[in-house]
């Protein structure tokens, strides 16, 4: 079956040079799930992320999204890595959005959300800008489309960028740090439009250091310290109640 | 004392003028009239040296302005500006894509090229381009691993125009392929990593959003190349090229008019540098515009951004 929404990693290991940033993550995600990844700076979140839809590769340890390898196929002896377009097709099914939100400043933001559909997927373009401004509508940007990423907030432009990963309809939407870039008063209206996106049971994988988004939507958490899983558990008891006591330091450092 | 009290039965009646809606008087000082005296005095100097020298010799000046060779040689030069500018752009695209290769052999040439192009003269590269056949009296161009080949005399092959479209091109294309890599470098890695996360192939990022992003730093300074390019092909007189300023020096050699044929040279190179850059300011105008805040919505309701 393809395209299943759900992710799993065992012992996912991943280095910069000599500087080992995953050691041995596991992680599972199943179809509709939320998932938080929480962790102090550096601890190797966005690496982790980024390993899930092939914006780093992975060094060794398995790797599956939407019920198949990712960017690799396995033989008997070894993982081989796919060909360019084949990773291209397993990525059309993830979305990811980024802190810096990297919306393409050349295109309208309804140009933007087109962008996946129209270049990637062939779809009509008039097809296209239809179901465009129903997303843009969706994330609250109902006539903004023909703006340019310039003349829109951090919080809107975030928007947009939510509304450009789910274009390509995908069944696993990635967030790393969304709402960081943004100033503190537009935090509330990107998360809404991520509560929003998790009552509609879209598989999320969010790195957030926004408890209480973490706290009312996700279903598990995962902290993470040096590039290990120090506690994984459902949301709430992780929150509420740490078993370990670097969970323990770092909440009450956050909270 | 000469401060009033508001209200005092002494003071004029004015109009009532709120402190919020007093206007703010800054006032002339004495060196903004200087300035100018000075700027009149130094031009009005220099046109009434210049009319009233009998050594210009206008009526020389206005007599060859339009001459038959001059006008060829205005010709020459903007098809050496063009041709130079088309070939330079398409090797230094070439030797861009190369500088930014992961292959470090690759860039590493690349790197060569730029060093040894931008580092060294192009009066002296344009003197040993039409010499090379000192170095190199016969080429042979042939197919590798056959027979067939053809043997060239360099020395009739390197005719002075040839040895400065080569010379111009070969030193254009350095610099063309720093201004594109520049470009490429202005694009943050944050655009790669969006278009990759949609799942687009590397064409297409590079088509509809690479490229893009790049203009805005590469045609203004290319449109600066072509300005620069237009004056330099003036060098290719030493080589007897006869283009605007050898056409000039060849008409003054027989007549030791030397001054009032450099002052046509001159006038043309300057109008055709003032032509030119009228586009470059709209185009840098428009540039600088989008990279801020783009956007009239005549430009946003295009389509031709995908
Ligand atoms: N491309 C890279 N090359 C070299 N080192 C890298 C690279 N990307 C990340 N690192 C290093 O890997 C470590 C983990 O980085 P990562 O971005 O995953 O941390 P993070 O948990 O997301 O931190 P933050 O909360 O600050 O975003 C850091 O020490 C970082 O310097
Ligand atoms: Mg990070």
């Amino acid at each position: 079956m393809k395209a299943d929404g759900t992710i799993v990693a065992r012992q996912l290991h991943k280095s910069f040079g000599s500087h080992e940033v995953l050691r041995g993550i596991d992680l599972s995600v199943a179809a509709g799930e939320i998932s938080c990844i929480i962790g102090p700076s550096g601890s190797g979140k966005s690496t982790l992320l980024r390993c899930v839809n092939g914006l780093e590769t992975v060094d060794r340890g398995v790797l599956r999204v939407n019920g198949e390898d990712f960017g690799y196929v396995e033989t008997d002896n070894a993982y081989h890595a796919v060909r360019p377009q084949r990773l291209a097709e397993q990525r059309s099914h993830i979305g990811m959005v980024f802190q810096q939100f990297n919306l393409f400043p050349n295109m309208t933001a309804e140009d933007n959300v087109i962008s996946g559909p129209v270049l990637v997927k062939k779809v009509n373009r008039k097809v296209a800008r239809e179901q465009a401004q129903k997303l843009l509508a969706q994330v609250g940007l109902a006539g903004c489309g023909h703006k340019y990423p310039a003349q829109l907030s951090g919080g809107q432009q975030q928007r947009v960028a939510i509304a450009r990963a789910l274009a390509m309809e995908p069944s696993i939407m990635l967030f790393d740090e969304p709402t960081s870039a943004l100033d503190p008063e537009l935090v509330g209206e990107v998360l809404a439009v991520m509560r929003d996106l998790a009552h509609h049971g879209m598989t999320m994988l969010v790195v957030t250091h926004e408890m209480g988004f973490a706290r009312d939507v996700a279903d598990e958490i995962l902290f993470m310290d040096g590039g290990v899983a120090i506690e994984r558990g459902d949301a709430r008891e992780v929150l509420a109640n740490p078993r370990e006591k670097r969970t323990q330091e770092f909440l009450e450092r956050v909270l | 004392m000469s401060t009033k009290t508001i209200g005092s039965p002494t003071s004029r009646p004015v109009p009532e003028l709120l402190p919020e809606q007093k206007k703010r008087i800054t006032p002339k000082r004495p060196r903004d009239y200087v300035s100018w005296a000075v700027a009149v005095a130094i031009v009005g100097g220099l046109v009434t040296t210049t009319v009233t020298n009998e050594n210009y010799q206008w009526p020389v000046v206005f007599s060859y302005f339009t001459a038959q060779s001059i006008l060829d040689g205005l010709v020459l030069t903007l098809v050496l500006t063009v041709a130079s500018m088309v070939l330079g752009t398409l090797l230094g695209l070439v030797l861009a894509v190369m500088r930014m290769s992961h292959q470090a052999p690759i860039s590493g040439l690349a790197r060569l090229y730029i060093t040894f192009f931008r580092g060294t003269p192009v009066l002296v590269q344009l003197i040993f381009w039409f010499n090379i056949a000192a170095l190199y009296p016969n080429v042979s161009l042939g197919i590798p691993f056959t027979d067939i080949s053809t043997p060239v005399d360099v020395n009739a092959l390197m005719t002075p125009l040839t040895a400065a479209i080569v010379g111009l091109t070969l030193n254009q294309a350095a610099y063309m392929a720093e201004i594109i890599r520049g470009g490429f470098a202005s694009v943050n890695r944050g655009q790669y990593e969006a278009a990759d996360s949609l799942g687009m192939s590397g064409f297409t990022r590079l088509r509809h959003v690479i490229i893009p992003q790049t203009m805005p730093a590469i045609i203004p300074a290319t449109g600066n190349q072509v300005i620069g390019m237009l004056k330099e092909t003036s060098l290719v007189s030493v080589l007897g090229v006869a283009e605007l300023l050898n056409s000039a020096q060849s008409i003054y050699a027989r007549t030791y008019q030397t001054i009032p044929l450099l002052i046509v040279a001159s006038l043309w190179y300057l109008i055709m540098t003032m032509a030119l850059s009228v586009p470059q300011s709209m185009i840098e105008r428009r540039f600088s515009r989008s990279t801020r805040r783009p956007a009239p919505v005549a430009v946003a309701t295009k389509e031709s951004l995908l």
